[in-house]
């Protein structure tokens, strides 16, 4: 049967012999991309950052200094101090661990929670599917902002109310501790980011588990004789985690962007807990007057959301391009 | 009929992509003559489209680019026009129809209006004299109850009498030229033996000169005056129908008509395949772009591309070894022809 | 043009008294339901994708399965492998019912019979190296493991003539019709005895239709396979086919040996059908006559009473429109559904 062979040249074959991964290729294919690069560096950078803000901060992010109030950048404060004499630059770099340890949270609870009712939606489809998809539905149409005030307003007093008591009342001080912190304000923000979140996620997964079950390679393996749990691992989800991946990548960007506008509204976190947006929000009254000296006491916070989402946004693009081999055929 | 309506002199066509310039149409020259009928075949890549999308000026630039060439038509280089001008061009005196009626038609708009918008534009005519035109388009592309269909929208047609729809659209300004781009290919035999008879019907009746672009040896073999073969962004072969049919003089050509099946043959008759892959377009050989594929090749198609060469009366070939191609070809394309009913039997 | 050699080969369909058929399908039926509803979802109506068919398929034969878009081809291949199951009617292959089969049991029969795919973009899996999707097979019947495996998947790689060494790349790396042998060489890992090849051509460019089509053919011979070819390219299914079926709306209107298919059809749609297929050769078009159908196919929601082809025939008379005809053989093998011939 010489006749119908297509051979390639015999250098290439050489190469064919060495195997070369598929997370290799991928890999490659997303270094290419530079401003995905860039952005997972900056990614990588914020998370040390968090990781090692005691290592990193050159002073308490609560510590106020009533000596030194409203510094311009100095050996002793790099990027100068607030109005109560914080050291900026220890108040980002804890503003940064509050923003991932949101992100992390959040992520892990949305991804849960949308892969878990998507491939529920998708696959089994019937009533589990009307409810779900009615569910997205109903939490799309509502105005999420309102929805994160509704929770501020009435679940978080309440909260924080019904944990004092318990903890006096079981005498438990390091949950009063935890309570007067205003680690509290943490719950809120991931709470209604998570439930928010999962919808979008969701809405994915039943959208890619239905389209993918009518592929022809489906099909194929179904008539190969591949069984149900195999099917599932090794054909519905590697082909729908990509755009997932990405849909997360982009979703992580939004969570630290809206971890920063609700700070900003004062709804997320308090003060004296670090956030961007409440940098932003504390300097954006006090320092109206003292244009411009003061204005990158905003401008650094502001700068560095933006560079997060854009970070974000940037690896959430370069993964699409290097999951989807197809694309660029 | 001997005045010449279209000369393509040398066009070149090429795209920036990602991973170079694709060369898609490579120097193309040909005349097309008043009335006639001229069949573009070729598979995917080979450039018989996109060389026609450029002869309408419907190429995306960026990034396609139009390196040389000219397209005479009527005594005027198309590529030198305004787009002003062009568009009076386009659908007033070259009309076209692509290959997949179900995107070509305006899914909100009614088919009456969309007949009637170039008449309008392109005639002068009124809203009245437009509709009762429109309905006269629709029977002659034998569309019942015209009158009453002209208010109905594309998703009410089928797949066939959309495609019948454009056709009427496309003569709704009796151009001099009308280019076929596959326009049957996403249609059903049936359906595509009811179209061909059309477009047969309407050219003897009107008279218009048509370009039909096809993969499909057999579509064309019964519509064509003369055919052109393209290959990697070439025309290969150039012939007059019948005797491109009798006398093939181009490796690719033999092996298009060695690798089909035809229905008045049996079981088994032994295709000749072409073996491999056409070539990147985006790193062409210096010689013959059929080189890898051929079986007549010889050290010269390595070093030099051949031009169309005239090997017959009105039929030139682009190949050095034409004679061997003349020689040996019948080992390959030999067959036995078995009885189909309703085809002539000698 | 010579009259074909008169020393005839029996056709296979006469052989079909002696000859035990490896696949029989009695009155299948694939409906897909229309439902209609946001909270309730109730059934408002039927898609007769498959309206009940009869046919055998002898072992070691090809049997072409032709029809335009829409007759149901395709839904019949996939029904017969239990892709789709059967809404009513029964599948016997090897002694087994598949309609009957469930789970396990059906899962094992896979291994006897596969399918090869129209769209080669779309029936492999991207996310899996060619090697793992040939292997898969090999894998989930308990075939081969470890070494064994590897090198059955770089022999049948060779079977397909593809190069052995491309195990570790992926489909996206392949052109169309290498993407095919690809598909090809899954589903012969497993040795079957019978496959349905559902347009495996038909998304490949002409020169590339023929290396598969020839491929198909060695393939045939060499292992014994027994196809059920599915087409829309009557060309290419006389080029291939020992027998002939041809679908329309849901229903087989003809079946009959290749030769006498195409030389003495009986049925005014396969008439029709086959003037259509134009014949590459402009001496002979110039004199072929055509009989042109009127109108569209109707839709298989709500197919015409009696006679289904009587909306476009032209040869109906009245009880076609009242009364739907027979399945009757004609003789010597020759199956018919209608009243005129």
């Amino acid at each position: 049967m010489a006749t119908t062979t297509i051979d390639l040249p015999a250098a290439q074959v050489e190469l064919e012999k060495k195997a070369r991964p598929a997370w290799l290729e991928t890999w490659q294919r997303f270094a290419r991309n530079k401003p995905a690069l860039l952005g997972l560096l900056i990614i990588i950078l914020l998370v040390l950052t968090a990781l090692f803000a005691e290592l990193l901060a050159p002073y308490d992010y609560r510590q106020t200094n009533l000596d030194a109030v409203e510094q311009p950048p100095s050996a002793a404060h790099w990027l100068g101090t607030d109005a109560i004499g914080r050291d900026m630059l220890s108040r980002l770099i804890f503003g940064a661990r509050s923003v991932v340890f949101v992100m992390f949270v959040v992520a892990t609870l949305t991804f849960t929670l949308g892969l878990l009712l998507g491939a529920i939606a998708g696959y089994f489809g019937g009533w589990s599917d009307t409810l779900i998809s009615r569910l997205i539905d109903f939490l799309f149409a509502f105005p999420s902002l309102l929805f994160i005030f509704f929770i501020a307003a009435t679940i978080k007093p309440g909260l924080v109310e019904s944990l004092r008591s318990f903890a006096l009342a079981n005498n438990m001080p390091w949950l009063t501790d935890f309570v007067r912190s205003g680690y509290a304000d943490y719950l809120v923000v991931m709470i209604s980011l998570s439930i928010l979140g999962w919808a979008g996620l969701a809405r994915l997964v039943r959208g890619q588990i239905l389209s993918l079950r009518e592929k022809e390679f489906v099909l194929g393996a179904q008539a190969v004789g591949v069984p149900h749990w195999r099917i599932i691992t090794r054909y519905l989800l590697p082909n729908s985690l990509a755009p997932i991946f990405v849909a997360i990548s982009l979703g992580l960007g939004s969570i630290a962007l809206s971890e920063g506008i609700l700070a900003y509204l004062g709804v997320g976190l308090q003060p004296p807990n670090p956030s961007w947006g409440n940098i932003i929000a504390e300097h954006s009254v006090r320092y109206w007057r003292t244009w411009p000296e003061m204005i990158w006491m905003i401008f650094i916070p502001f700068a560095v959301i933006a560079s997060v989402v854009f970070a974000f946004n940037f690896v959430g693009d370069g993964l699409n391009e290097a999951l989807n081999p197809e694309l660029h055929d | 009929m001997s005045n010449t309506l279209l000369d393509v002199r040398n066009l070149r066509t090429e795209f920036a992509t990602q991973d170079g310039i694709v060369h898609a149409v490579n120097g193309v020259s040909f005349v097309l003559e008043e009335g006639e009928t001229l069949g573009l075949v070729g598979e995917s890549g080979s450039g018989k489209s996109v060389s026609m999308l450029t002869v309408m000026r419907l190429i995306p630039m960026p990034p396609g680019r139009i390196p040389s060439g000219e397209v005479i038509f009527q005594g005027n280089d198309l590529l030198k026009l305004s787009a002003e001008e062009m568009r009076q061009i386009r659908g007033n005196k070259i009309a076209m129809v692509f290959q997949d009626p179900m995107t070509s038609l305006n899914p909100v708009l009614t088919i009456g209006t969309q007949i009637t918008e170039a008449l309008e534009l392109h005639m002068g005519m009124n809203n009245e004299q437009a509709r009762k035109r429109a309905a006269e388009l629709l029977k002659m592309v034998n569309i019942p109850e015209a009158e009453r269909r002209l208010d109905d929208y594309p998703h009410q047609f089928s797949g066939g009498m959309r495609q019948r729809v454009m056709i009427a659209i496309g003569l709704s300004c009796s151009p001099q030229l009308l280019i076929a781009d596959e326009p049957t290919t996403a249609l059903d035999v049936t359906i595509q033996a009811q179209i061909t008879d059309i477009v047969k019907r309407l050219k003897r009746e009107l008279g218009m000169a048509i370009i039909w672009i096809t993969h499909d040896l057999g579509v064309i073999a019964g519509l064509a005056d003369r055919i052109n073969v393209m290959y990697s962004g070439y025309i290969v072969e150039t012939a007059p129908t019948k005797e491109l049919f009798a006398n093939p003089l181009h490796p690719y050509t033999v092996g298009l008509l060695g690798s089909i099946p035809r229905l008045d043959e049996g079981k088994r008759e032994k295709l000749t395949p072409i073996e491999g892959l056409p070539p990147d377009l985006v790193n062409l050989p210096v010689g013959c772009p059929f080189y890898d594929r051929c079986r007549f090749r010889t050290e010269k198609c390595l070093q030099e591309n051949p031009p169309l060469m005239s090997v017959g009366v009105k039929h030139w070939s682009a190949c050095w070894n034409y004679e061997d191609v003349r020689q040996q070809r019948d080992a390959i394309l030999k067959r036995t022809a078995l009885p189909v009913a309703g085809t002539p039997q000698s | 043009m010579q009259a074909q050699p008169q020393t005839k080969l029996p056709p296979p369909a006469a052989s079909a008294n002696d000859t035990k058929p490896i696949l029989q399908v009695k009155d299948l039926k694939k409906y897909f339901p229309i439902t209609q509803g946001i909270l309730f979802q109730k059934k408002v109506a039927d898609v007769k994708a498959v309206d009940g068919i009869t046919f055998d398929v002898l072992p070691g034969e090809t049997l072409g399965l032709v029809g335009e878009s829409g007759c149901g081809k395709s839904t019949t291949g996939r029904t017969i492998l239990q892709l789709y199951r059967p809404t009513e009617g029964s599948v016997i292959f090897e002694n087994k019912d598949l309609a009957q089969l469930k789970g396990e049991d059906l899962r094992k029969m896979r291994s006897n019979m596969q399918m090869i795919f129209q769209d080669p973009y779309a029936s492999l899996n991207p996310r899996m190296t060619v090697g793992d999707i040939i292997a898969e097979p090999l894998e989930v019947h308990n075939i081969a493991k470890g070494k064994e495996k590897k090198e059955r998947v770089q022999e049948l790689l060779q079977i397909v003539n593809l190069n052995p060494y491309f195990i570790n790349r992926y489909p996206h790396e392949f052109s169309g019709g290498q993407r095919q042998r690809i598909g090809i060489a899954r589903a012969l890992a497993v040795n079957p005895d019978f496959i349905v090849c559902d347009e495996p051509i038909s998304a490949l460019d002409v020169s590339i239709q023929a290396q598969i089509i020839n491929l198909l053919g060695e393939l045939q011979e060499r292992f014994g396979l027994t196809y059920l070819f599915i087409a829309h390219d009557l060309s290419v299914v006389r080029h291939i086919s020992d027998r002939v079926a041809v679908m329309y709306l849901g229903k087989i209107v003809e079946l009959t040996d290749s030769k006498a298919l195409y030389a003495n059809p009986l049925h005014p749609y396969t008439r029709a059908l086959l003037s259509a297929v134009p014949i590459p050769d402009p001496v002979i078009e110039e004199k072929r006559e055509r009989i042109i159908l009127v109108g569209d196919v109707p839709s298989p929601v709500n197919p015409p009473k009696g006679c289904r082809f009587h909306t476009r025939c032209p040869l109906a008379i009245p009880i076609c429109k009242e009364v739907a005809p027979e399945w009757r053989e004609v003789g010597n093998g020759h199956f018919v559904e209608c009243h005129v011939v």
